[in-house]
């Protein structure tokens, strides 16, 4: 099993001069920290005016103060918004090459589409045209990567023949992966060859036939890129200490305040009737549950929080269903102090890791052989 | 931290209709409904929603409107105001005013789910290429609102989220100021979306000044079969939603 940090950067209210800056300080200092723990990823996402839930709208940026500060973890640019409006496949892959030559090597680059409204319509994106835009950006990125002179004349973009420059480190690319949460993404994401970067937590059930689909399927695809990357990750929320109760309470301040944080987003799915967004994106097992408003959100089972034997047997579990390594939300909004964090990590690192690492993140292979 | 709502329900509440809870549910078949949807740009987002309930990210202003041919109280139509909003992380629909055409079903309407309502003439008119509805009070126009180019969806396509009205109800045998959670069952026939167009709104007199429309949305119209089921929840306006919700069969 992988095991990786996923990074929100939120920013809790009253916003002073230093929020900001503390909470990307205190995210560096988790970084090094997992970086000497054997932590095997770093994720950073992309959103955009998604005030308090995520100030991440630079993770290309952000990554490369991770790279700077750590030697081997390697650097999860994603989700990355395959959409026009946002940015041009070209500056995706200048970009994301710059961060692999910085990193030496570690970039996994995530694609994605944005699934809020506030995003979408803050850029003027046509959400009906997200699942083709993505479709379009993932077929040239690798291209633009390994090709000396580019040209395109598609659907979404054309451009004459130019140099995209620089090159990234890796060859013949880095890793490519494709977040998950809609039904069905799975599938794309195997028919082209492409990591499965799970973000929505669900059920065991549910969780083990997206993955056997996406096992199936990839054995026969047509990749994108110059090899398949057939791992698949998922998300879950970190707490371990030696007082069970202790983890499993601050685990929960940060999956319930998560949760509250994502819920106050509008979805494109709720405002926009399109069957291009047919689930909410966030949370969406959560958001499902009918009923009372006063009902605590349940917690879902397999969630890793507690004492590391706790952690281990909800670890174990996952791995049964059929995953390659968990992403970890350990913080968000700074709800449990930065001591804690990091305390959590350390003794998770020293009691639950060993008992599911067999080896470090896998680099690039070449096509067909993964 | 997640936004609460901090509008000062004192000044609505003498006007808010008296609920009694009872097992009543209203079931409507072949109800067309128009739902439009704008952007409001306001500074204080807390403010236009009670603290049992949260904004949404950006909020947003919902004109729901139905038509029923028939029902056990005859045909009728139903314009709501309603605002984007959440109990804790579930998405709700808080209702500003409604006017309904059917003064028998308005009083039910009132009295079981607290919609508050008020007279009006409601037209809704679907053509291939629009759909249009008018709503005048006192024979003035208070609504004009429209979807263009309509283009076949499905029903899964469109959401209701379930709407959150202001009410008063018997608690220990003293009428209190409560959020009635109004939940409703849709059986799509067809569902059609478009470009939303509103021409006029008189926001004052929908209740809510602040409510102005900046960036459109999304627009559609649905037919479908609708049963609005009884009461099962109510909570204390004054207080988050996670802690001041009672179950209505627990009373």
């Amino acid at each position: 099993m992988e095991f990786g940090l996923f990074m929100e950067l939120s920013v809790p209210r009253p916003w002073t001069v230093d929020s900001e800056r503390l909470v990307y300080e205190n995210a560096l200092e988790q970084v090094r920290l997992a970086d000497e723990l054997g932590f095997d990823y770093v994720w950073a996402v992309e959103h955009h005016f998604l005030e308090e839930y995520s100030h991440c709208s630079g993770p290309d940026i952000f990554l490369s103060a991770c790279a700077a500060q750590t030697s081997r973890i390697r650097v999860g640019h994603g989700v990355i918004p395959c959409v026009p409006q946002y940015q041009s496949p070209i500056r995706v892959a200048e970009r994301a090459a710059v961060l692999d030559i910085i990193s030496g090597g570690r970039l996994e680059l995530g694609t994605g589409r944005s699934a809020t409204w506030p995003e979408l319509s803050g850029f003027g994106a046509d959400p009906d045209e997200t699942k083709k835009t993505w479709d379009e950006f993932v077929r040239v990125i690798p291209k633009m990567w390994m090709q000396e002179r580019f040209s395109w004349d598609g659907r979404m973009f054309s451009m004459p023949d130019r140099a995209i420059l620089p090159k990234p480190l890796q060859k013949p690319h880095p890793p490519m992966w494709v977040a998950v949460t809609s039904p069905g993404t799975e599938v794309d994401a195997a028919d082209r060859g492409l990591g499965c970067l799970g973000l929505s937590p669900g059920g065991f059930a549910d969780s083990e036939k997206k993955v056997q689909n996406y096992r199936k399927r990839i054995q026969v695809c047509d990749p994108v890129g110059a090899f398949v990357n057939d791992k698949v990750l998922t998300v879950n929320f970190l707490s371990c200490n030696e007082d069970g109760d202790l983890g499993r309470r601050n685990g929960l301040k940060v999956a319930s305040m998560f949760s509250y944080m994502a819920a106050q987003l509008l979805s494109a799915k709720e405002v926009l009737p399109t069957h291009s967004y047919p689930s909410e994106g966030l949370l969406p097992a959560l958001r499902r549950e009918s009923g009372s408003p006063g009902d605590a959100a349940k917690s879902f089972k397999g969630v890793t929080m507690g004492t590391p034997d706790d952690v281990a047997d909800a670890i174990a579990a996952w791995e049964n269903v059929g995953f390659d390594g968990i992403n970890f939300i350990h913080q968000f909004m700074e709800v449990v102090p930065q001591q804690y964090v990091l305390d959590s990590m350390r003794l998770f690192a020293e009691e639950v890791m060993p008992r599911f690492k067999t080896g470090t993140a896998a680099r690039p292979v070449a096509a067909g052989v993964a | 931290m997640p936004l609460a709502g901090s509008l000062d329900i004192r000044p609505l509440v003498d006007g808010a209709p008296e609920v009694v809870l009872d097992e009543r549910e209203l079931k409507v078949d072949d109800v067309d409904i128009l739902q439009v949807l704008y952007e409001v740009r306001v500074a204080d987002r807390e403010a236009l929603v009670p603290p049992a309930l949260n904004p949404t990210i950006p909020p947003v202003i919902s004109f729901l409107v139905y038509r029923a041919k028939g029902s056990a109280f005859g045909p009728f139509a139903l314009a709501q105001l309603r605002l984007t909003a959440r109990s804790g992380v579930r998405p709700r629909a808080y209702l500003i005013s409604a006017r309904c055409d059917n003064p028998a079903l308005a009083e039910v309407l009132a009295g079981s789910w607290g919609f508050r309502i008020a007279p009006g003439e409601i037209s809704l008119r679907r053509f291939h290429d629009r759909v249009d509805c008018t709503v005048r009070e006192d024979g003035r126009s208070i609504l004009q609102v429209s979807l263009v180019d309509p283009v076949p969806v499905t029903g899964h396509d469109v959401q209701y989220p379930p709407g959150m009205h202001l009410a008063r109800v018997t608690r220990g045998g003293v009428l209190k100021p409560r959020i009635v959670q109004v939940d409703s069952e849709y059986v799509f026939r067809r569902a059609d979306r478009g470009r939303p167009e509103l021409s006029h709104f008189d926001l004052e007199a929908w209740g809510d000044a602040r409510l102005v429309p900046d960036i459109p949305v999304s627009a559609s119209f649905a037919a479908c079969d609708v049963t609005i089921a009884n009461v099962r929840y109510i909570c204390n306006p004054d207080i988050p939603a996670s802690e001041g919700t009672e179950k209505v069969s627990d009373a």
